[in-house]
């Protein structure tokens, strides 16, 4: 544990959700697959990142928690993947997201321990800001406190990128950016399955957030050799929780589908299994 | 925890959640209090929906459906609230069809002991809590006014309490009395179905519609909150909106207002006006006295009827606690916050608020609050006694975001939302940064 974790506040006043809030969308694609026979462990829920889907995990992860014991969900953000919404994907906000969330929630049995990767590591924040989470697992995380840092880095490594990013295309979802240890037919396939992201919420990426305390307790985990989200946006998030994060040497961004995926999701289903009963966890 | 409607579940949750053993006690089978359909104490009507829009009305940490429209169904509400105790598993923590019927402090104030009648076999048992939560609701125990010569009136005399559907008006002469929402409601439920139907009001009230520019007029409200529009800028935004949309209510027969917008709780009711423009509705003044055919009201006009339905509203009861201990005066509970007793440390009231909005993101934060008082007093007593030591001198203090309300007895615990959950946020902050 690092000395320093953020206190954060409560955060009740929420004008703009009352006011404004998101519209709902027609379908949310949710893969699932339950253990057989049925546990009593809790169920985890997993979103995804930037142009990615639900098949990101559905690919590896959700069949291989199952095996393991685990109720494992996996939903694709709205305009992604077999979600509504692609239509309105160019006015889509971090806030449209965050409710997609909310709402797979409310239909889990009992509260999920949340695993968010990359942007979905953002989005899982903003979630635990306001739902009381089993547990919170953070995938190479794309950082609260803004990717100012990372938009520099990828500046500096891929000019034309940002200048893509810069018009609200998309981000490139290279082969060689998401991966480092899978043959190259693979790793061309899962690049070619991403899709498009909203520009704003690209651009959201850059902001500021604020969120109130996270009593839950979090899991970190990164990659030395990321080249989206910087090692040091990945500890400076762990810290923030005051925990240490886990490193996986060797993979890319992509750590449920990169060669060695098995070992981070055993970490994942160690940190899980682990959790205190609901409700007994350290007031942080 | 006493009651598992709306308050009591959120507060039972916030507990559970923050590692503090609780149980809650509800008389009936089910939660959901006061949505609970078809129970004892339920008030809900089958034509009941929300009169505010899903956003502010929902937990914020469990949204209602995409499925369910703006203004849900009582029948909606209550699945809500059962999905919302089974999520969190709360049922297991509860004592169904269990009635406290007394509640004593005992070892000096530091523990509670709590009876309860199973309604089943009639056996009391009495249990010993550490903290005591009261969240019985205050829209069951119906306010009936003495009215001259009702007892010779030969007419049917019925409350809202006991209204459940439009049957009761058919073919008849209905006397609708009180313009709360239940009164609007009841009283075009009546233009639908009765021979004849008279209203009568103390004053004259602003009808808001349900939907203004396309959305539910409440997220508009709150969209000029956010905004920070101040008092007298949203006054004159609402009145203008009124007035083009509906026009001067006088001219359908109708009481001008005798008070500003934001200083009676709002009415949502779109149909009223309608109806009454209609002549399926006589707007009469307040009632005078009854006598064997009718109602005479104060202007001196009378109404010959068959049936009076009272939508006059609900007085808070807590049966089973002296009322000293909830510094009661007069007729309602003075507290801190609308919560804490300057009494007892360890005695909490929810759900004793009428929001000009939506109840239940205010009903999860008064849950979050009383957990984070135990949890204080817990880990850093000096910390919780500090906050309550405040109880005393400010009870009583009202959250009106600077309106006046107009004093009766249905305004004891009206509350601007925005300033009232502003209060909460201040007081759940200081318990989470000890001194």
């Amino acid at each position: 544990m690092t000395a320093n974790p953020v206190r954060r506040k409560t955060l009740a006043m929420r004008p703009w959700d009352w006011a404004f809030p998101p519209r709902p969308v027609a379908h949310r694609e949710v893969l699932s697959a339950l253990p057989d026979p049925p546990t009593d462990r809790p169920p985890l829920l997993m979103v995804h990142g930037i142009a990615h889907g639900a098949w990101c995990f559905g690919e590896n992860w959700v069949p291989a928690a199952a095996r393991a014991g685990w109720p494992a969900y996996a939903l694709s953000l709205r305009g992604h993947a077999g979600s509504g919404g692609a239509r309105h994907l160019r006015r889509t906000l971090m806030r449209d997201y965050v409710h997609d969330v909310m709402q797979t929630i409310t239909e889990l049995p009992e509260p999920p321990v949340l695993i968010g990767h990359s942007m979905g590591a953002l989005i899982a924040q903003l979630v635990a800001d306001r739902y009381p989470l089993r547990g919170l697992v953070l995938l190479t995380p794309a950082p609260l406190h803004s990717a100012m840092g990372d938009l520099v880095a990828i500046a500096r490594d891929r000019p034309a990128d940002l200048g893509r990013a810069l018009v609200g295309r998309t981000l490139s979802m290279e082969p060689d950016i998401l991966f480092e240890g899978l043959d190259p037919a693979t790793a061309r396939a899962y690049s070619d399955r991403t899709g498009t992201e909203s520009p704003l919420v690209q651009w959201e990426l850059l902001l500021r957030r604020r969120v109130g305390p996270v009593r839950c307790p979090v899991l970190v985990i990164g990659t030395p050799g990321d080249r989206l989200v910087r090692p040091a946006d990945v500890e400076r998030t762990a810290e923030s929780y005051g925990v240490e994060p886990v490193w996986f040497p060797g993979m890319g961004h992509d750590v449920m589908l990169d060669a060695g995926w098995d070992r981070v999701l055993d970490t994942v289903l160690a940190f899980a299994a682990d959790l205190p009963a609901w409700g007994t966890a350290a007031v942080r | 925890m006493v009651g598992a409607g709306p308050h009591g579940l959120a507060a039972l949750k916030a507990l559970l959640q923050n590692g503090i053993e609780a149980d809650g006690f509800e008389r009936e089978s089910d939660v959901g209090g006061n949505w609970n359909f078809g129970a004892d104490n339920s008030r809900v009507y089958e034509s009941t929906h929300l009169i505010s829009s899903k956003p502010f009305t929902q937990y914020p940490d469990f949204p209602m459906p995409d499925s369910y429209p703006d203004y849900p169904s009582h029948r909606q509400v209550k699945e809500y609230f059962r999905r919302y105790a089974d999520h969190f598993g709360l049922r297991a923590r509860i004592r169904f069809s269990s009635d406290v019927v007394d509640a004593v402090p005992v070892d000096d104030g530091r523990a509670w002991d709590v009876t309860a009648r199973d309604r089943g076999t009639g056996v009391e048992t009495t249990y010993r809590y550490a903290g005591l939560v009261v969240a019985n609701g205050h829209n069951w125990s119906p306010k009936r006014p003495a009215y001259p010569g009702i007892e010779d009136f030969r007419g049917k005399v019925i409350h809202s309490a006991d209204y459940k559907d439009a049957d009761v008006l058919r073919g008849r002469r209905v006397l609708v009395v009180g313009a709360g929402n239940t009164g609007c409601d009841v009283a075009v439920e009546a233009a639908q179905n009765a021979t004849h139907t008279w209203h009568s009001t103390r004053r004259g009230y602003y009808y808001n519609p349900k939907y203004l520019t396309g959305r539910p007029s409440d997220q508009v409200a709150d969209g000029l909150l956010a905004l920070r529009v101040p008092l007298a800028v949203r006054r004159v935004l609402f009145s203008a909106s009124l007035r083009f949309a509906v026009g001067d209510l006088t001219s359908f027969g109708l009481k001008k207002p005798d008070h500003k917008f934001f200083e009676t709780h709002p009415i949502v009711n779109q149909q009223l006006v309608y109806y009454v423009s209609h002549g399926d509705i006589t707007p009469v003044d307040d009632v005078e006295r009854f006598d064997a055919d009718g109602a005479v009201f104060t202007d001196g006009s009378r109404a010959d009827v068959d049936l009076v339905v009272l939508c006059t509203g609900y007085l808070v009861s807590v049966p089973f606690l002296q009322h000293e201990w909830l510094n009661w005066d007069d007729d309602h509970p003075q507290l801190f916050l609308q919560m804490f007793t300057p009494r007892f440390d360890n005695l909490v009231v929810t759900g004793l608020i009428q929001p000009d909005s939506g109840q239940w993101t205010l009903a999860h934060w008064q849950g979050v609050l009383a957990a984070r008082v135990a949890e204080a007093l817990r880990r850093h007593p000096s910390t919780a006694r500090a906050f309550l030591s405040r109880a005393g001198a400010e009870a009583g203090r009202r959250y009106s975001a600077g309106a006046q309300y107009k004093d009766s007895t249905r305004h004891y615990y009206e509350v601007a939302h925005q300033d009232y959950l502003r209060a909460l946020q201040d007081a759940i902050r200081e318990l989470e940064a000890p001194a």
